[in-house]
């Protein structure tokens, strides 16, 4: 009994109402994703935020609809995502341009977007290494030479968005013949290391492309606009607590294309837990 | 998603996939089931070993049951087929169990009258242990079939088509109406199995 009377009195002061709500911290369900949900919520738990994590949520616009209803305060975004998949506006290739009309987009719904971290997450059309030997290929339009045969395999969200497949075969002039098979994005990898697919769509910072013995096709015609990643957050953010936004602003530019390919590797590879991964980064 | 007749069509097509990848699973399963549930009661400490086997699959998220499964040679893959074994491996529990907890369930008097009017062992389980146990083995299906049904849509995760299809590409574009798609003929199949079995259990009580 009185250890109930003790578990029941720590419960209470946990629940006990901090001078604010929690600030919600959320991310895709994908590793880099992840990687990226846990960074920020550190680096706000560094500025004394009390976080509450929802990681792993699911695809893009799962992420979107919770933080324009307020689910959700932050999460990380690519720029090209949120100008084709959520902002439904046309692919666009400069830079510049997508940054800017993303950030006054975002500004309309009552988000705030950046810091762009410093890194371009593309997609990669990713075949395996004896696959691309045999068939002499190395760029996506090397592809037309293995359009009767090639067998591809995606997650639900790269069939669907404007940006993904149906958009990549019609810029290309590709006809394959065989229709991709849909899976969980996760599996894909899975699936093509063994042989049951040809090609999948991965993202360019994956860790697993090298260890895999897989490799990356060349976007030759510039295809895929711009993935830089940035974090979102909502406008009310400093009420939560003060001091986020300037905390996050710190995190511009600090991540390069290859820190992020080694953080991927650091989880997916080597199996090391994602809050330890990040703040040893963060340590440096 | 296109309109009209199409739709109707497409939502008929996909909901018979999944029918088929439930009957499929659920119909292995119970041939499996059965014996193993039969050699458990006779096998008493092999057969716990048996029935935690087949706890701990029930554990095993389905997604990493499919990582599993996709490199393994005749029975993996991508597909329909990985999906199928998924479901036969999650099937089992209910059925093995409630093999087990009817024949267990049978009255010691009646099974030792068996015995004393010469029934060999094969006799005893064919015309005294089994039919005894066969409400309790048909629940076990009825729970088997009806939670499959809804089981059956991760089968999409792994490119097995079946009414999960609608269920994921609606999640990943936040598009409530295709995930309802997927999910409403999905209770619906499961209610009319559900009524199925309520027939099948009152006509074996009368027997």
């Amino acid at each position: 009994m009185r250890k109930l009377v003790v578990a029941v009195a720590f419960l209470a002061a946990c629940g006990r109402p901090a001078e604010h709500a929690p600030v919600i911290v959320g991310s895709k369900n994908f590793t880099e994703s992840v990687l990226l949900g846990e960074l920020v919520a550190q680096k706000l738990e560094a500025n004394q935020c009390t976080v509450e994590r929802h990681l792993n949520m699911g695809g893009t616009l799962v992420c979107d609809s919770a933080i324009t209803s307020g689910a959700l305060d932050t999460y990380v975004e690519y720029s090209g995502t949120a100008l084709t998949a959520i902002l439904k506006k046309p692919i666009a290739n400069d830079r510049a341009a997508v940054d800017r009309i993303v950030a006054a987009e975002y500004a309309k719904r009552g988000l705030h977007w950046g810091p762009a971290l410093g890194f371009n997450n593309t997609f990669a059309m990713i075949v395996r290494k004896s696959y691309a030997q045999q068939h002499g290929l190395k760029t996506i339009a090397d592809l037309q030479r293995v359009a009767s045969d090639v067998r591809p395999g995606f997650g639900y969200e790269f069939v669907e968005r404007p940006d993904g497949w149906n958009g990549l075969q019609s810029h290309y002039k590709l006809t394959t013949k065989v229709p991709p098979a849909t899976m969980d994005l996760g599996l894909t990898y899975k699936a093509l290391a063994s042989e049951q697919v040809d090609l999948i769509a991965g993202n360019s910072t994956d860790g697993l492309i090298d260890s895999l013995g897989l490799v990356a096709l060349e976007d030759n015609e510039h295809y895929f606009p711009p993935y830089d990643a940035a974090v979102v957050y909502r406008n009310d953010l400093d009420k939560k607590c003060a001091g986020s936004s300037k905390a996050l602003q710190s995190l511009a530019n600090s991540i390069d294309d290859a820190t992020m390919r080694r953080l991927n590797f650091e989880v997916d590879g080597k199996k090391r837990d994602v809050a330890e991964v990040v703040r040893e980064f963060l340590k440096r | 998603m296109p309109a009209g007749a199409a739709v109707t069509r497409e939502i008929l097509r996909v909901t018979f996939e999944h029918l088929l990848i439930v009957l499929a699973a659920v119909s292995a399963a119970i041939v499996i089931a059965i014996p193993l549930g039969i050699w458990c009661t006779r096998h008493t400490r092999a057969g716990r070993a048996a029935l935690r086997v087949v706890d701990v699959i029930q554990t095993i998220p389905s997604l990493a049951m499919f990582g599993f499964l996709i490199p393994v040679p005749f029975i993996g893959g991508i597909g329909m087929r990985t999906a199928i074994v998924a479901l036969i491996l999650y099937s089992l529990l209910p059925i093995v169990r409630n093999t087990v907890t009817g024949i267990r369930g049978v009255d010691p008097n009646v099974r030792d009258a068996g015995i004393a009017m010469g029934f060999t062992p094969r006799q005893l389980l064919f015309e005294v242990e089994l039919p005894l146990a066969l409400p309790s083995i048909i629940a076990g299906i009825r729970i088997a079939t009806v939670v499959g049904i809804g089981v059956a849509t991760i089968a999409a995760a792994v490119g097995g088509g079946g009414l999960g299809t609608f269920i994921f590409r609606g999640v990943a574009m936040v598009d409530t109406p295709l995930i309802l798609a997927g999910a409403l003929p999905a209770a619906a199949l499961a209610i009319a199995a559900d009524l199925v079995f309520t027939i099948i259990e009152r006509r074996t009580r009368r027997v």
